[in-house]
């Protein structure tokens, strides 16, 4: 009775909470058009090297409108000086990608007739690129709004303004007054940044640099700070954006894997045996075992997608990264611990052979109202290997005399089913569509109706 | 005799938290480390009690309680109390990190005490050892989600343990205060309540206002005296987040004003608190008072 007692008005509460919790507000913007383009930026790719407080930033850019129209604001924790600031090689991204990225593997039957299993032939299948990120604006100062430009320089193809501000309001006319198409709404939402003091790092293409530097496309912006801040802003970002977004986050540290502190970060169901016939529309596959494993943890968390030394990977499904590429992706630790980073006091454990880079990669998937806050992250030294993998695995095609052989071959249907069962369960797709298609793709080994019954048994 | 110590529904509260945990969230939480946690934690409790016994026997002192048989159980019960949210609340690479936070957490009661009160949270005091000492340590304050099942599991089996230790006050003032602070700063900031919402539906917060700031034994004695202390705690915590980002912040603040407790005690005099009605208490003797709150 007691118990009840003290739970009624808990529940009250709680409901009350509930209840009267604001309607979530759409709302927007990383990135602001110069011209009335629209622009939406639905994945965008962020590099975060990070050690102490030091970070090195860098955002991919997948700008898809016209160049002349791309402009960005980003808050950041301090005033950057040129210094601070570079063009990154786009290379770099897509070898993080690639490096990083969910993968199918292929794996052959043996001959069950041959006496030892040794020859594991072994291929890896990357799903390939995705998207990337980044941004920029225009410059003007205007003391009497309370926006001090605290630098203005140019970079590579972009002109960079730094900008502090004292109210919400001025910034926004600011912006607005040097031509900025800024959403409706942004002044409320610049506001909780200057009332942090952060900085806004406003970048826009010039045009006359742009074509002179022969690139086709916009190269990622890098920036980097000294700030205990770890966090990353995604609230600006939605007010380009009218549905969900992707992030992806590579985050490189000395430590071990990251993770995000106000949102739960779950692993991506890996390692699985799924049907063969995968192999040809993997990035329908995972698009849709994405889409499924994030409505199934209620839309509301980040999914580890990888996370390994980078001195290592077996099998590597690309070249792990040069020296020379992971400094040019911000590792800045490189050339000081070079020998090692084993700590002084009691590791005792199992000594670990590190290269000293550990790489994370988060896959978040957000809207404005399941991801209210802003991303804060935190380096953790768990050093634990993880990857989205599936693994794909041929029967063996030979003739088949022997009784292994013939066992072999009434085991297979069973596993087939089970792959079809999997598969179904991951990506929601119909389940009767999946075995029609694993008769076509598996239609040369042969069974006969009788076999195929027997096998069940 | 079981659940009659209001120790066996926390002991029974954790291990449900924590197959829940390893049930239904992706921890990275390993079987071998929760052991190594459970066992260390016994085994030191165990040592230390025997020794402390011997050195008693040996000078001529009064031997405690603990070292009879009855509260040699009721101290591997707080042991396993300790232990159980160790696991809950701290993640390491190597087994050695644990075994330290373990006997760390244990040792601290036999160490730092004043007079018959150990004054650091053995649980707050081996995850900051940790922390401190080793470089594989960490705690996931995101781990637990948001969901609001979790928060009514907490809350309500929370509310019920300390119903019956009578320890409410601390996490009312703790969690009062620190909502209020952050509520403040949301206003100011200009957030939409949402962001404030997301703030404070963290699993782990709760985790450690229901069952780690109300430990009564290592807590001020009178409510006065705990409601000031909560307060402290909350202000702390709330400056370590939000102005030098620490994310371990309540743990700091916690392990940063627990010496306060005895200053507190001086201020605030009150009888101190037995585990059981009747009770000869585990360490000390004669305290059985039971304090009853409304």
């Amino acid at each position: 009775m007691k118990i009840f007692r003290l739970l009624t008005p808990l529940l009250l509460v709680i409901v009350a909470v509930l209840c009267f919790a604001p309607a979530a507000w759409a709302f927007c913007g990383f990135y602001v058009a110069k011209a009335d383009t629209k622009l939406y930026n639905k994945s965008s790719q962020v590099v975060i090297a990070r050690d102490g407080n030091r970070t090195v930033l860098t955002m991919a850019n997948d700008f898809q409108g016209e160049v002349k129209d791309f402009a960005i604001v980003v808050p950041v924790p301090t005033l950057l000086k040129k210094e601070q600031v570079r063009v990154a090689k786009p290379q770099i991204i897509e070898r993080l990608d690639a490096f990083s990225a969910p993968r199918l593997v292929e794996y052959f039957d043996p001959d069950p007739c041959a006496p030892v299993i040794i020859d594991r032939n072994l291929s890896i299948l990357n799903n390939g690129g995705l998207g990337g990120a980044g941004g920029a604006l225009s410059v003007n100062s205007d003391r009497s709004l309370g926006v001090t430009v605290e630098a203005s320089f140019n970079v590579g193809e972009y002109d960079i303004v730094i900008l502090s501000a004292k109210e919400s309001g001025g910034l926004e006319t600011w912006l607005r007054n040097n031509g900025y198409k800024i959403p409706q709404g942004a002044k409320q939402l610049l506001q909780p940044y200057i009332r942090s003091s952060m900085k806004f790092f406003v970048a826009k293409v010039n045009l006359d640099k742009f074509k002179q530097s022969g690139y086709e496309f916009l190269r990622p912006l890098q920036i980097s700070y000294q700030s205990p801040k770890f966090m990353l802003p995604i609230r600006l970002g939605m007010i380009n954006a009218t549905t969900e977004q992707d992030l992806i986050v590579y985050i490189l540290s000395p430590e071990g894997a990251a993770e995000i502190t106000n949102y739960r970060t779950v692993k991506i169901p890996s390692n699985v045996n799924i049907p063969v016939y995968v192999k040809n529309e993997f990035n329908e596959f995972y698009k849709s075992l994405f889409q499924t494993a994030y409505t199934k943890e209620g839309k509301r968390v980040g999914f580890l997608e990888y996370a390994r030394d980078m001195g290592s990977c077996d099998p590597c499904s690309a070249d792990p990264l040069t020296p020379e590429e992971l400094k040019e992706a911000g590792v800045f630790w490189l050339i000081n611990n070079s020998s090692s980073n084993v700590p002084a006091f009691p590791n005792f454990g199992i000594p670990f052979v590190s290269s000293n880079v550990f790489i994370s990669r988060l896959h978040i998937r957000y809207s404005r109202d399941t991801f209210p806050e802003d991303l804060i992250f935190l380096q953790t030294a768990n050093r634990e290997s993880f990857q989205g993998r599936y693994v794909l695995q041929y029967p063996f095609q030979g003739e088949l005399k022997c009784q292994a052989g013939k066992e072999y071959k009434r085991s297979l249907p069973k596993r087939f089913e089970q792959e079809a069962q999997t598969l179904a369960k991951l990506t929601n797709w119909d389940i009767q569509d999946i075995r029609k298609k694993m008769k076509l793709s598996v239609g040369n080994l042969k069974y006969s109706l009788w076999e195929s019954f027997l096998s069940w048994f | 005799m079981l659940f009659k110590d209001i120790r066996d529904y926390q002991i029974l509260f954790l291990g449900l938290f924590l197959v829940v945990g390893i049930g239904t969230r992706d921890w990275t939480l390993r079987p071998e480390l929760i052991g190594v946690l459970i066992a260390t934690s016994l085994a030191t409790q165990w040592i230390l009690s025997l020794v402390i016994s011997h050195w008693s026997l040996a000078n001529n002192i009064d031997a405690p309680a603990a070292t009879n048989d009855k509260g040699q159980i009721t101290s591997l019960r707080s042991a396993l109390i300790t232990s159980l949210g160790l696991s809950l609340l701290l993640r390491a690479d190597h087994w050695t990190t644990m075994a330290i936070a373990a006997a760390s957490a244990i040792a601290s009661k036999f160490l730092f005490k004043f007079g018959d009160k150990h004054f650091f949270n053995p649980g707050n005091f081996g995850i900051i050892s940790a922390l401190v000492l080793t470089s594989d340590a960490w705690v996931s304050p995101g781990q637990w989600g948001e969901e609001w099942w979790y928060a009514l599991l907490f809350a309500g089996t929370g509310g019920m343990t300390l119903q019956r230790i009578g320890r409410w006050d601390t996490t009312a003032a703790f969690l009062g205060a620190y909502s209020l602070l952050e509520a403040i700063r949301n206003l100011w900031l200009g957030w939409t309540w949402d962001v404030y919402w997301h703030q404070l539906m963290s699993g782990s917060l709760l985790l450690f206002a229901l069952f780690m700031i109300t430990d009564p034994r290592s807590i001020p004695n009178s409510r006065i005296g705990r409601v000031v202390w909560a307060i402290c705690i909350a202000g702390l915590t709330f400056i370590l987040r939000n102005y030098f980002f620490v994310s371990t912040a309540v743990f700091w603040a916690l392990f940063a004003l627990a010496p306060l407790t005895i200053l507190i005690d001086v201020l605030w005099l009150a009888p101190r608190f037995g585990w059981q009605e009747g009770d000869e208490g585990d360490e000390g003797a004669g305290e059985e008072l039971l304090t009853q709150h409304s």
